[in-house]
């Protein structure tokens, strides 16, 4: 535990900045400071070892048998209800889909796209690195919380290299366009998902439950992911996303088709 | 006795262990188990008349007679002595987090922790030697287990028990092997109590040699093509990763 609160921020529940989820748009939603923009030609600011800190599959996994995770629970606590792990093993299931898409998208692209915009190969690089870093957190929370992985994943696996590469052989463009279209669904799900922790841990605190630690760590690792994600965003929209031809056909249907897999992913 | 008999004779349903493999919590307790107190109680004492009576009503009413309740209090259980399988199946997988010589053992300056896989070895055998006192009443169970409407919590416990067994073994893969794990497991187990009913050998010897060569025809198959899933899957990207190793600039 003590090394999961090494990469929390100062968090409590009496300062939650509740409201970030009513954003209206994707745009205007409080950043953390360290988000700084970070433009195509930035070398790349985050290493490996960035990540590894950045994530809790640093911390040991040594599988608790069910007596001693239960031997002992917070004092005052009560046992999730049955909709509350619902909620929660459904989230971590449709993040970590997400992430295993996300990576391999970017690794399908990146050689295509660096092989004809070779400044662009530090940006990709860097998204990749964020996208497999993001990966590592949801399998190890996966693990963690004995949630099952989709049962799609080969499935998704597929699909997202097909993604990847076909946009990428289209051009700077399209592959833009379709990360634009990707982080936007993507970062409005995990908005949401803010918005469904944030609600469980107002019933929880109104029960008496103890929150615990697990779920503040949960919450941050889904705002300082989602932050990422809008980076993305913005990289994406710095690198002429907009002027994919047609764009609006192409970052509709792949918006379309993330809506629709989320859907699927929660559920199977 | 008359309020405990109205308690009784309302009927309830045996839940399915649905509350596994759905987000587990380290900081609160675990949710109840499928059963209420009382049936607990009941199914508890009902435990020691298995061998003798087997997995039939008259062991749950002298279990129930033993817990201080009246004998019509097998009302309680609407699927009858399947209620003394499920019982038997879910408190053995339950007891399975016990064996902590297995799941962390010490591993001496020089040696070797076990891995994975030998650890899940012997835990299923620890699982099977768990029907050691019922096994000659074991086919009884099957029966119970094989009629239609059991065959839906049989299946489930049988899963929960293949979940339970690589969790505690500290696997934690979280892609598609994850279900072919646990498929293969759930098959090796089923195969070899199957086979133990039928075994007189001195300690399950046949028995043991039956699991482990069980085990040893899923890693043969397991790496000569990989799980059919994860084939599927990474076909498309080690595809596109070979033409690219090939020079192919796509
Ligand atoms: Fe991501
Ligand atoms: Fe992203």
């Amino acid at each position: 535990m003590a090394l999961f609160s090494a990469f929390r921020p100062v968090f409590s529940s009496h300062s939650l900045p509740v409201y970030d989820f009513l954003a209206p748009s994707l745009f205007q939603i409080h950043r953390a400071p360290r988000s700084i923009r970070h433009l195509s030609t930035t070398p790349q600011r985050h290493t490996l070892s960035n990540f590894q800190n950045d994530s809790p599959s640093t911390a040991p996994r040594t599988p608790k048998t069910g007596t001693e995770a239960t031997s002992n629970p917070a004092s005052t606590s009560k046992p999730l209800t049955q909709a509350q792990r619902d909620f929660l093993s459904r989230a971590l299931r449709v993040n970590q889909t997400g992430e295993l898409a996300a990576v391999l998208i970017y690794a399908a692209q990146t050689p295509v796209i660096v092989a004809s915009h070779p400044h662009l190969r530090p940006l990709m690089k860097h998204m990749y690195d964020q996208e497999a870093g993001h990966f590592v957190t949801w399998n190890a929370l996966l693990s963690r919380h004995r949630v099952r992985p989709t049962a799609l994943y080969p499935v998704w696996t597929m699909a997202a290299t097909v993604l990847g590469w076909g946009t990428a052989v289209m051009g700077r463009e399209a592959a833009m366009a379709c990360t634009e279209a990707v982080e936007t669904v993507i970062g409005g799900h995990y908005n949401e998902q803010v918005g469904g922790l944030l609600e469980i841990f107002k019933e929880m605190e109104a029960e008496g439950v103890e929150v615990g630690e697990d779920l503040r760590v949960l919450v941050e690792s889904v705002r300082r992911i989602r932050d990422e994600e809008l980076e993305h965003l913005d990289h994406a929209l710095e690198n002429d996303a907009q002027k994919a031809v047609p764009h609006e056909l192409l970052t509709g249907v792949i918006r379309a088709g993330c809506r629709g897999a989320i859907w699927v992913s929660e559920r199977v | 006795m008359a309020t405990k008999t109205r308690i009784l004779l309302a009927p309830r349903k045996l839940k399915l262990p649905s509350s596994l493999r759905t987000y587990h919590s380290h900081n609160h307790p675990a949710p109840p188990g499928p059963f209420t107190p009382v049936e607990s109680t009941i199914l508890s004492a009902s435990a020691p008349h298995i061998p003798t009576h087997g997995f039939t009503l008259t062991t749950l009413s002298l279990g129930a007679k033993d817990a201080g309740y009246i004998d019509a209090s097998t009302n309680l259980f609407p699927r009858g002595a399947f209620a003394l399988v499920q019982w038997h199946l879910y408190t053995q997988r339950m007891a399975l987090q016990h064996h902590t010589g297995i799941i962390s053992p010490e591993v001496r300056d020089g040696g070797r922790a076990p891995g994975v896989g030998s650890k899940v070895k012997m835990l299923t055998w620890e699982r099977l030697m768990g029907n050691r006192e019922v096994v000659h009443r074991w086919q009884e169970a099957l029966a119970l287990m094989a009629l239609p409407s059991n065959i839906p919590p049989s299946v489930g416990e049988l899963g929960a028990l293949s979940d339970e067994i690589w969790y505690l073994s500290g696997d934690t893969s979280v892609d598609s092997s994850w279900y072919t794990k646990r498929a293969s497991l759930s098959s090796i187990y089923a195969a070899s109590e199957l086979f133990m009913t039928t075994d007189k050998s001195d300690g399950y010897k046949e028995t043991r040699a039956f699991m482990d060569r069980r085990f040893g025809d899923v890693q043969a198959v397991g790496s000569a093509v990989g799980s059919l899933g994860q084939w599927v899957g990474f076909n498309a990207r080690s595809g596109l990763n070979v033409l690219r190793s090939k020079g192919a600039r796509i």
